[in-house]
């Protein structure tokens, strides 16, 4: 997995001094988050569906060897084609045979996240194949060479100034700011695009083992056209991305529309079996699925770690956290941003690679409220913190910083035992009177403390503690 | 298949199996009580029951950017179809023609015979053998035309949702190319919620003999956006307009 991680704290810094970025992620936050929380709160199930809904998909990642076999058995009845990718170099391969063998020249893809993750486009692109994202925003963000920023609304970073600019410097269109306008000159070139391609990409959803279906959900018709118009359709599934039934399927695909885009239902629901059959006028004429490991089995084998499995990536945990609110989707450096990426990213691309993303979150819990299926993301954070802070070999972590277990036996040493505590203070107290100060606060701490100045001001030591305090005053009373 | 099974042995060995068996519920194989009564409660609705569906309707469209039209009879229908067909501009070019299901309610509607729509091309997408020739043709049609017209299944009052199986003459495509999705849909088979859809589909005998088919799709309202500043504009990939009608 492709990771830019490590930059967490110089991108995060970028991000909250822009004015632009920090004014969308506020318009995005106040309008999607309370408008999920409303349709939670109107469930004519009541609010016991959702803890269904997890213990649905709880059940589908216990028995995920069951549901998979199942799944790619009725799919092969039904003239699909199944394969199994253990990597992400498997499920790049697979894809790249599956292209030669059809003389494949210029594929469509709908929004998935998963083909993010294995870096698909990068290598259909070094084979010389042409290929276009088709949802209106990683299409924005595919001209304009950057990622996506939000699971549902990918370039939302981008103002419609940037995209005017960009869309007259990339499709030639005269410049306008005008959404409406904007909209159009994309649907214009990609209506082309969809004609002319020989394969269409799409991720999966949620699929439904019983049936053998995979399903796409969009509101813009893109996944349906890249999965109707092309002659092969290659879908990838995280494969864990599975419910067993039909009806399990409706209560979690109805809550995923709740926590993506505040809707009862997305407004373009596929449930995709196989290629068109014979007798049937359009439609590919092959369909391969691809089911995807990449590192989850670790995560299955995992008890801590397992419930992430659970996650419908649908981000609503994006629209209601305060860290994603003010640093925004290119901090988490993958393409799982937010709560969720926080937890999954490390889980799949290394925990110490990605080790600033557990460390920057609240654990507020808002997440988990707005997590349809309630996961419990703060618990898994603080897994991974903890992780981070002990090592652990079967992740092949190792601790982080042995200078901080160092400083905090050190503090702990400090605390239980009183003389040394009150011997520090007194030192603390002379060597803060040569500290920078401003508005009687601390603004710069000496190494290796400076960390804990770098963005806040501290309070000095008061001249007395208030134990000292006290003990005078009872002496003089008395 | 090696690599699967090494796959989904991989998989078993995460989930510590054999010591954690397989439940024996993990699919269900008989409809719950309630669902029962639900499949009992659709099967026997009448037509007065269906009129406060219909009201739902009518106050969940405007919301879902989808325009309505109840009326009495086909012919109505035909009318209806005929003026949006005069009065609307095509998109991508000049020329005006329509593509239609090739399905015994859109048949009913004998647009050919109008008076009004000589000169405009009105295709239908049937093809009698498998024929690679005959697809390509049907493909361009759909392409050109700026109106498609379908039936459905089934129309879900609470979202105003469509669903439409695939089936040979019901091209997938006519819902989804052209600039304006018209459907037609009889009275009866308006269900109340997504619940009432998913039970039937799961459990009506026909639906279930049918299965899913190769594609269903659910369609709740034509293409949007918000993705530039979370401006909502209609028309993004598929249809701009959608066109409900119902008749008894």
């Amino acid at each position: 997995m492709e990771l830019t991680s490590k930059d967490y704290k110089k991108s995060a810094r970028k991000a909250i001094g822009d004015p632009v970025l920090q004014s969308a992620l506020t318009g995005l936050q106040g309008r999607l988050g309370p408008a999920t929380a409303t349709l939670y709160k109107n469930l004519p199930e009541g609010p016991g569906l959702r803890n269904m809904a997890y213990q649905y998909r709880r059940k589908a990642v216990d028995n995920l060897d069951v549901m998979l076999t199942t799944l790619a058995e009725n799919i092969r009845k039904q003239g699909g084609e199944v394969h199994f990718a253990p990597t992400a170099r498997d499920a790049v391969d697979i894809c790249l045979d599956i292209a030669a063998g059809n003389n494949v020249k210029k594929v469509v893809k709908g929004k998935s996240m998963v083909t993010e993750e294995l870096g698909l486009n990068r290598a259909l692109m070094d084979k010389g194949i042409e290929v276009n994202e088709t949802d209106l925003g990683e299409y924005i963000i595919q001209l304009a060479g950057e990622k996506p920023s939000h699971i549902v609304a990918p370039a939302i970073h981008k103002t419609r100034k940037e995209i005017g600019r960009l869309f007259s410097e990339k499709l030639g269109t005269p410049y306008t700011d005008d959404p409406p306008t904007l909209t159009w000159d994309a649907r214009q070139a990609l209506r082309k695009k969809f004609m002319e391609a020989d394969m269409g990409i799409s991720g999966c959803n949620l699929a439904c083992a019983e049936t053998g279906h995979i399903t796409t959900v969009s509101n813009e018709g893109n996944i349906r056209m890249s999965t109707t118009l092309p002659r092969v359709h290659v879908a990838f599934m995280g494969m864990e991305r599975i419910v067993a039934n039909l009806e399990e399927h409706q209560a979690i695909l109805r809550l995923m529309s709740m926590g993506a885009a505040a809707q009862q239902i997305g407004g373009y629901v596929s449930y995709i079996g196989g290629p068109a059959a014979p007798d049937h006028v359009d439609g590919p004429r092959a369909f391969h699925l691809v089911i995807v490991d990449n590192g989850r089995s670790r995560i299955l084998a995992d008890d801590e770690f397992r419930e992430m499995l659970c996650c419908i990536r649908c981000g609503a945990c994006l629209n209601v956290c305060p860290v994603y609110g003010k640093v925004g989707g290119h901090t988490y450096g993958s393409a799982y941003t937010g709560p969720v990426g926080a937890v999954i990213t490390p889980l799949l691309g290394g925990i110490n690679e990605a080790g600033d993303l557990c460390q920057g979150e609240t654990l507020c819990g808002a997440c988990r409220q707005a997590c349809p299926l309630q996961l419990n993301l703060p618990r898994m954070l603080l897994a991974l913190r903890s992780k981070l802070s002990q090592g652990d070999p079967k992740w092949n972590v190792k601790p982080k910083s042995r200078w901080e277990k160092l400083l905090f036996n050190g503090w702990n040493f400090i605390n239980t035992h009183r003389r040394v505590y009150d011997a520090s203070l007194a030192i603390g107290r002379v060597i803060q009177k040569i500290m920078p100060k401003s508005e009687q606060m601390l603004t710069k701490l000496p190494y290796p403390f400076n960390g804990w100045t770098q963005s806040r001001d501290m309070k000095p030591l008061a001249a007395k503690t208030f134990m000292e305090q006290w003990k005078e005053k009872k002496e003089g009373r008395s | 298949m090696d690599m699967e099974k090494e796959f989904i042995k991989t998989i078993q060995t995460a989930l510590n199996r054999p010591e954690t068996k397989v439940p024996d519920d993990l699919f269900t194989t008989t409809p719950s009580p309630e669902e029962v009564t639900l499949l009992e409660k659709i099967r026997t609705r009448t037509d007065p029951e269906r009129q406060p569906l219909i009201e739902v309707l009518r106050r969940v469209v405007p919301g879902l950017h989808m325009d309505l039209h109840v009326e009495e009879s086909i012919q109505d229908v035909a009318r209806g179809i005929e003026k949006l067909i005069l009065e609307k501009k095509p998109e991508w070019g000049t020329k005006k023609s329509v593509v239609c299901w090739d399905h015994p309610l859109i048949k009913e509607l004998k647009l050919t015979d109008l008076p009004n729509l000589k000169g405009i091309d009105v295709y239908t997408t049937s093809m009698a053998a498998d024929s690679p020739r005959r697809r390509e043709e049907i493909r361009k049609e759909v392409q050109d035309s700026f109106i498609g017209i379908t039936s459905a299944d089934y129309c879900v009052a609470a979202t105003a949702t469509l669903a439409m199986k695939t089936r040979p003459g019901h091209a997938r495509s006519v819902s989804l190319v052209p600039s304006i999705h018209v459907a037609v849909v009889r009275q009866v088979d308006i269900l109340a919620d997504l619940r009432e859809l998913y039970t039937l589909l799961k459990w009506d005998e026909k639906e279930r003999k049918e299965g899913l088919t190769n594609n269903l799709s659910l369609v709740s309202g034509p293409s949007k956006t918000g993705d530039i500043e979370l401006v909502m504009v209609h028309g993004a990939h598929g249809p701009r307009e959608l066109h409900l009608f119902v008749i008894p």
